[in-house]
């Protein structure tokens, strides 16, 4: 029996060249990892990984690589999200939408044309959590999505939803609900963590800092991706089912930043609470300074509202539909990716 | 009667007092006891229970009557078993038979020991063991047969203890040794008392196909009161915190006591606290199994004692110095909320939790696993009482067709606005229209109209001198 094959849009991304490492290692299937970039430096290749650059806002030549791939599975990873201030708000909502509703539209439609048989998507805890000013304590799958009003969050939901209602007995699809996701390359999460040592802004703690919240190692969320594979394949008990992968390990936003501070040699010097309340007002004043100076603040209320409440998921139905179980833990996690990033960090500053 | 030092004290803590009043005047036993009706030997035992240990004779006499005996038997005998195995005055050759074959005493009538240590504070009781073995006899064999099989177990276990040279001079070396004599004293216990409830018909016997959740319930007490007792221990140079964990922070055992290895020290009862802090979820779970109002008090009231004693150990030196103890008045408030049901009992270690976690200390070498463990009891305790439910109007689908059809109604909401506006206006000037014209008809003068409509105008802005103006306006046209 022929190998199955395996396509992976954003195939290089930092989620998707984690996917493909984990497809590899099982060795049961044949891969091909699509991208708008070719794999950058210092990331890990796959000499038997087919390697192909397609833009999927171009539905002529993603169709015309997927008919030549002639995929079994297709798992669409690609994604974009506003970075800083617009991340919790609905600024930049067209670039956002684009490439997340428009561009999964076209995954969908190419993938039925070339014969794949299951789709996996690459969606995002925001589609229910995003719901900036509520708490959300232990939620699970049956909390609807729709609510979210952040441009993200809606991209998400939107594009989960025509994922899950394409499901068909030969076309069996499913969506992993990813927490925030940090590892070694993560674009986001470690990096602005470890900002805030340069900045002197580690001994603010805002809130009451008991507020849980989800993250993910990458691999883990890789692995998820894998799981789901084979079961769409096999039982497809996950087909049409939508599914939150974390960590499993709910803490709070203050604890994670000072385990990475940790990892960096770094230990606030004394620390202050600043309440919740007032946290909001420096927020919105934050946000009218950045307006009438025309700079671009990081801190906004969004900010604050994701650092203040509590936001976190059972990963309760992964575990018992999937099988998942988050292989790596945070501090096993925290200190790998920490390692790299101060490797990665002291070779920029050598050259 | 209270000192004047205490007095004062509680002055300035008043919910302190307020507990312990509410305590003594509100808490009726779940089952009354009738003394009278008791035999001679039988009271002796509830005697040797006062004797042996306060907190848990308060909660095995408030137990069903249906195991008020057993337990209070199986009590004791294990207290017995323990007299021998502390006792060092005992020779080894002696202690060790003694020891592995404890359970076949209970079945000789008359049985009693003399040999123990003067300083046993506990020695009296196998003097006169005569009277528990009197009392064992006499329940239900289904009772007997589970009391045997744990004071066997335990017996050989503490034999091997004994027995091991290596254990005597350097105590517990690595976790797995921790948590096996933890078993041992422990664990046991908590399988015992679980199938005395099971065959009572008290607990639910899935219990008993859960082995790991009985055995938490014992290794969280027990290991609560190894963290306590450190300095205690010490004194009685024994050690039973492993190696494997204190040899991380310091050299020599002895040196955690020292002034100067504070932060060390801190960070070594920091992960023996972790250690006991994993099994917490595990006890709530078990809680939640239990059928009968004093099967539960008894089980959860030292539970949330444990975990209000792991918070004033948390990141506390004095537990180096000193025996450290809840104050009686946290102590009443928690056998308050733990005699009642499930949900407080989980609002307790939630409090305590969350107090453990805000006392988390980042130069810690466990604050992240220390946060990690306090997020986990806190999702467990939200998996079995949820504090939210899904919402109802489930906002699903969000789908890109839904989006746009949105849109095109909101499109053609604000045209509908537009469209509404534009046809009131319209209808307002044509009808004025219309009225101006038959007005015109009728003869109506709009040039005089237009003028007083100024004067009256020019009043209302300017109070007086263009009203002498219009006066006289008026009387001209007044003529016409």
């Amino acid at each position: 029996m022929a190998p199955t094959k395996v396509l992976v849009t954003g195939g290089t991304g930092f989620l998707g060249s984690e996917i493909v490492k984990a497809l590899v290692e099982t060795s049961m299937f044949c891969i091909t990892a699509i991208d708008i970039n070719p794999p950058s430096l210092g990331t890990s290749t796959f000499s038997d990984v087919r390697y192909i650059r397609a833009n999927i806002l171009q539905p002529e030549e993603l169709q015309k690589v997927l008919n030549e791939a002639r995929p079994d599975v297709v798992i669409h990873t690609v994604g974009v999200y506003p970075l800083g201030a617009a991340r919790y708000s609905m600024k930049g909502k067209e670039a956002v939408f684009e490439i997340n509703v428009e561009g999964t539209k076209n995954i969908i439609e190419a993938s039925k044309e070339c014969g794949a048989r299951a789709l996996c998507y690459t969606s995002s805890v925001t589609v229910v959590l995003d719901e900036l000013e509520s708490e959300f304590r232990n939620v699970d799958e049956r909390w609807g999505t729709g609510r979210a009003t952040t441009s993200y969050g809606q991209s998400k939901a939107i594009s989960e939803h025509l994922v899950l209602s394409a499901n068909r007995p030969d076309f069996a699809t499913c969506s992993m609900r990813s927490a925030p996701i940090f590892g070694p390359h993560d674009p986001a999460t470690i990096p602005t963590i470890h900002g805030c040592i340069a900045k002197g802004e580690t001994p603010f703690i805002l809130g009451s800092n008991t507020n849980l919240q989800d993250y993910v190692y990458v691999s883990n969320v890789a692995d998820a991706h894998v799981l789901a594979v084979r079961n769409l394949l096999g039982p497809a008990t996950a087909a049409g089912e939508a599914f939150f992968i974390t960590n499993g390990e709910p803490i709070t936003a203050r604890d994670l930043c000072i385990a990475v501070w940790k990892e960096f040699g770094h230990v606030p010097p004394f620390q202050v609470g600043i309440p919740e309340g007032l946290a909001w007002w420096l927020g919105l004043g934050a946000e009218w300074w950045s307006w009438v100076s025309g700079t671009k603040g990081t801190f906004s209320r969004g900010v604050i509202l994701d650092a203040t409440k509590t936001r976190y998921v059972s990963i309760e139905k992964a575990r018992r539909v999937l099988g998942y179980q988050p292989r790596v833990g945070l501090p096993e996690a925290l200190r790998i990716s920490c390692q790299h990033f101060k490797q990665q960090w002291k070779d920029q500053a050598k050259r | 009667m209270p000192s004047v030092t205490s007095l004062a004290w509680y002055a300035f803590h008043p919910t302190q007092l307020r507990s312990i009043i509410q305590w003594k005047v509100w808490h009726n036993p779940v089952h009354e006891r009738d003394e009278r009706k008791d035999s001679e030997t039988l009271k002796r035992c509830f005697h040797f229970l006062n004797q042996t240990s306060r907190s848990f004779a308060a909660v095995i006499l408030e137990l069903h009557p249906e195991l008020l005996v057993p337990v209070t038997l199986f009590y004791i005998i294990l207290r017995g078993l323990d007299t021998v195995e502390d006792d060092m005055t005992i020779p080894l050759e002696e202690k060790e038979p003694l020891l592995r074959n404890f359970q076949d005493v209970l079945e000789q009538d008359g049985w009693t020991f003399n040999d123990s240590g003067p300083n046993e504070k506990d020695r009296q009781l196998l003097v006169e063991f005569d009277c528990v073995i009197a009392e064992f006899k006499k329940i239900k064999p289904a009772y007997k047969t589970i009391i045997k099989d744990i004071t066997k177990r335990m017996g050989s276990g503490m034999a091997d203890y004994a027995a091991n040279a290596e254990h005597n001079i350097n105590g517990v070396n690595t976790v797995k040794d921790y948590e096996l004599y933890c078993h041992y004293v422990a664990g046991l216990v908590g399988e015992g008392c679980t199938r005395l409830f099971v065959e009572a018909g008290l607990a639910n016997a899935h219990l008993l196909r859960k082995p790991e959740l009985m055995e938490s319930m014992g290794q969280f007490l027990q290991q609560v009161n190894i963290i306590r007792d450190v300095r205690e221990d010490l004194d009685d140079k024994r050690r039973f915190w492993p190696k494997e964990i204190w040899s991380k922070h310091v050299d020599k055992f002895e040196d955690l006591f020292e002034e100067e290895n504070k932060d060390k020290a801190l960070a070594c009862s920091s992960e023996m606290i972790l250690t006991a802090l994993n099994r917490a979820d595990d006890c709530l779970y078990y809680l939640a199994g239990l059928k009968e109002q004093s099967v539960f008090n008894f089980c959860a009231i030292p539970q949330s004692m444990a975990i209000a004693t792991l918070d004033i150990c948390f990141q506390n030196h004095d537990i180096f110095k000193k025996n450290v103890k809840i104050t009686k008045g946290d102590a009443c408030q928690l056998m308050i909320e733990s005699s009642q049901n499930l949900q407080l009992v989980c609002d307790v270690f939630k409090r305590y939790v969350r107090k453990i976690h805000s006392k988390n200390n980042p130069h810690d070498p466990n604050f992240l696993k220390i946060s990690i463990v306090c997020g986990k009891i806190e999702q467990f305790i939200e998996t079995i009482f949820p504090s939210q439910k899904p919402p109802v109007d489930v906002k699903n689908p969000a789908s890109a067709e839904e989006a746009a059809r949105l849109k095109a109604q909101a499109l053609e909401a604000r045209w509908d606005n537009i469209y509404m506006v534009l046809a009131v206006v319209l209808t307002i000037v044509v009808i004025t229209g219309l009225m101006l014209i038959v007005a015109y008809f009728a003869g109506a003068r709009f040039d005089i109209a237009w003028v007083q409509f100024k004067q009256q105008l020019g009043e209302l802005l300017f109070s007086t001198a263009p009203a002498n103006a219009s006066i006289n306006a008026t009387a001209d046209h007044s003529e016409l």
